[in-house]
C-alpha cells in the first residue's frame, strides 16, 4: 500500500478524530443522566435497580456484535488507517457503508480504491465522501427527530410499506453493484464473493433461532470468503 | 429546593423531565457532530495540502448520495417506531443500528419487562442503548490502537487474505439481504452484471444510479403489482 498510510496514521489525524469519538460518549452520559432524573422524579415507574439492569444488559449484549465490528475494523484500518476507522466506526455509518463511501471517493478520482495509484489525495477524497455521507443522517435526525412522531402518524395513513420496499430494493441494488465488479474481476475476488455469500446463507439458516450467534455471521462469512480467496 | 417541592407534589410530567431535555441535547450533539466530522478532511487539506478538486468532491458526493440519499430519510423513519425520540438521537449519532442498537434496546426492555410503547420502555431502551454505546467505544478504541499493531504482526498470508475483504463483505452483505428479497436480489445483481460487464465504458456516475434506481423502481412496481393482485381478489 502507498505512503499515504503514514499520514493516515499520523498523530495529527488521531487528534482530529478525538472530538467526534468523544461526543458519542458524552451524549450517552447525558441521556443516562436524564433517564435517571426521570426515575428519581417518578415520572416513570422504574427502580434504580431496574435502571442499572437496563444499562448493564445493553452493555453486555453489545459485546458480541461489537467484536464483529472489531474484525471488520481491522480490515478497514489496512486501507484508511487507524484514526479514520476509529472515527467512522464510532459514529453513524456501519463498516460496509464506510467502505462504499471510501470506494466512491476513489472512483470520483478515477483510481482503484486501495490500488497502487491510490495516493494521499485519493485518500483525502475518500475522507470527504465518508464525511459528507455520514452527515446526511446527522443533519436529517438533528433537525427532524422531534417531528418524526407527528410524521409517523401521517405516513401510516399513506403507504409506509412501500417506503420499506423501496429501501430494501436500494440496498440490494447497491450490494449487487458493488459485488458485481468483484465477481467480474474473476479469480480469487470471484471466489471470495461467492464463498462468503454462500457462507452467509448457511450461517443465517444455522443461526435462525440463535440471535447471539447471528451477531457473528458477517464476520465469520467474511473470514471464510477471505480464506477461500488465498487457500484454494 | 423548588425542584424537591415540585417532586413531592408530583407536578412533573414525562415531557418536562425527559423528552424536552432529550430533544435539546439530542439536537445539540447531532448538529454539533457535523462540523467535528470535517476536522480530518480539513486537517489533510490545510496541513498536508491533500485535497481533491471541488469537482471530484461533488462527484463523490453525488455517487454516494445516489446510493444512500434515500436512506438518510427512510431509515430514521422506519426505525422510529422501535427507537422513539431518544433512541433515534442515540442510534443515528453512534450508528450500528440494526446490528447493535436495536437488539440491545429490545433485550433491555425484555429483561426489565416494560410495556411496549410506554414511557418506561423508552427510558429502559435509552439506558440499554447507552450501555451498548459505551461497549462500542471501548471495542473500537482497542481495535484502533491495537489493530494497527496487530496488523503489523500478521503473517503474510493473513495480509494477503485482507486484500479480499471487499468482495467478502459485499458477497455476505448481498446474500443477507437477497435472502429476504430474492426477487430484488436477482434483479439488482443481474442489472449490475449486465451494465458492468457489457457497458463498463459508462462512467460510474451513470452506472451507480442505473443499478440502484433501476432496482428501486423494480421494487416499487413489484410491490404495486402485488397490492393490485390482492385488491382484485
Amino acid at each position: 500500500m502507498g505512503g499515504y498510510l503514514d499520514i493516515a496514521n499520523s498523530l495529527g489525524m488521531w487528534i482530529m478524530a478525538i472530538p467526534v469519538v468523544l461526543i458519542t460518549g458524552v451524549q450517552a452520559i447525558i441521556f443516562v443522566k436524564k433517564s435517571l432524573d426521570a426515575c428519581k422524579t417518578k415520572v416513570v415507574n422504574l427502580s434504580k435497580e431496574q435502571c442499572k439492569t437496563a444499562f448493564r444488559v445493553g452493555a453486555v449484549s453489545a459485546i458480541g456484535p461489537a467484536l464483529s465490528v472489531f474484525i471488520v475494523m481491522i480490515a478497514l484500518i489496512a486501507v484508511i488507517g487507524g484514526p479514520m476507522s476509529w472515527l467512522r466506526l464510532s459514529i453513524i455509518g456501519a463498516a460496509p457503508t464506510e467502505l462504499t463511501a471510501a470506494q466512491m471517493g476513489a472512483e470520483a478520482m478515477k483510481v482503484d480504491f486501495g490500488g497502487s495509484d491510490y495516493d494521499l489525495t485519493a485518500f483525502s477524497s475518500s475522507v470527504w465522501v465518508m464525511t459528507l455521507n455520514g452527515c446526511g443522517w446527522l443533519l436529517f435526525c438533528g433537525l427532524f427527530t422531534d417531528k418524526l412522531g407527528k410524521l409517523q402518524d401521517k405516513v401510516a395513513g399513506g403507504d409506509s410499506k412501500l417506503m420499506g420496499v423501496i429501501a430494501s430494493a436500494a440496498v440490494l441494488g447497491t450490494a449487487g453493484y458493488l459485488l458485481s465488479r468483484h465477481l467480474l474481476a474473476g479469480g480469487p475476488s470471484f471466489r471470495a464473493g461467492i464463498v462468503s455469500a454462500i457462507a452467509m446463507l448457511v450461517l443465517e439458516k444455522v443461526a435462525h433461532n440463535k440471535p447471539k450467534l447471528k451477531e457473528y455471521n458477517l464476520g465469520i462469512a467474511m473470514v471464510i470468503g477471505m480464506i477461500s480467496a488465498v487457500v484454494i | 429546593m423548588i425542584g424537591v417541592i415540585l417532586v413531592e407534589k408530583g407536578n412533573y410530567s414525562f415531557d418536562d423531565v425527559f423528552t424536552k431535555d432529550i430533544v435539546k441535547y439530542g439536537r445539540l450533539t447531532l448538529l454539533g457532530a457535523i462540523p467535528l466530522c470535517f476536522l480530518p478532511a480539513i486537517y489533510l487539506w490545510l496541513v498536508h495540502d491533500a485535497v481533491p478538486s471541488m469537482q471530484v468532491i461533488l462527484t463523490g458526493w453525488f455517487l454516494i448520495a445516489s446510493i444512500y440519499g434515500v436512506e438518510y430519510v427512510v431509515t430514521p423513519i422506519s426505525y422510529f417506531p422501535i427507537l422513539g425520540i431518544s433512541g433515534t438521537y442515540m442510534a443515528f449519532l453512534s450508528g450500528n443500528i440494526a446490528n447493535i442498537r436495536v437488539p440491545c434496546a429490545i433485550v433491555s426492555q425484555d429483561v426489565v419487562g416494560t410495556e411496549p410503547g410506554s414511557n418506561e420502555a423508552e427510558v429502559v431502551a435509552t439506558l440499554g442503548m447507552a450501555g451498548s454505546v459505551i461497549t462500542n467505544l471501548i471495542v473500537t478504541t482497542v481495535a484502533a490502537l491495537g489493530g494497527v499493531w496487530l496488523y503489523n504482526l500478521f503473517p503474510p498470508i493473513v495480509v494477503q487474505a485482507l486484500d479480499y475483504v471487499l468482495p467478502s463483505i459485499f458477497g455476505a452483505l448481498f446474500a443477507l439481504h437477497a435472502v429476504r428479497n430474492p426477487k430484488f436480489g436477482v434483479f439488482g445483481l443481474g442489472i449490475a452484471l449486465i451494465f458492468n460487464g457489457f457497458f463498463s465504458g459508462l462512467p460510474t456516475i451513470a452506472l451507480v444510479p442505473i443499478c440502484v434506481f433501476g432496482t428501486m423502481i423494480f421494487g416499487a412496481f413489484d410491490y404495486k403489482k402485488g397490492k393490485k393482485a390482492i385488491e382484485t381478489k
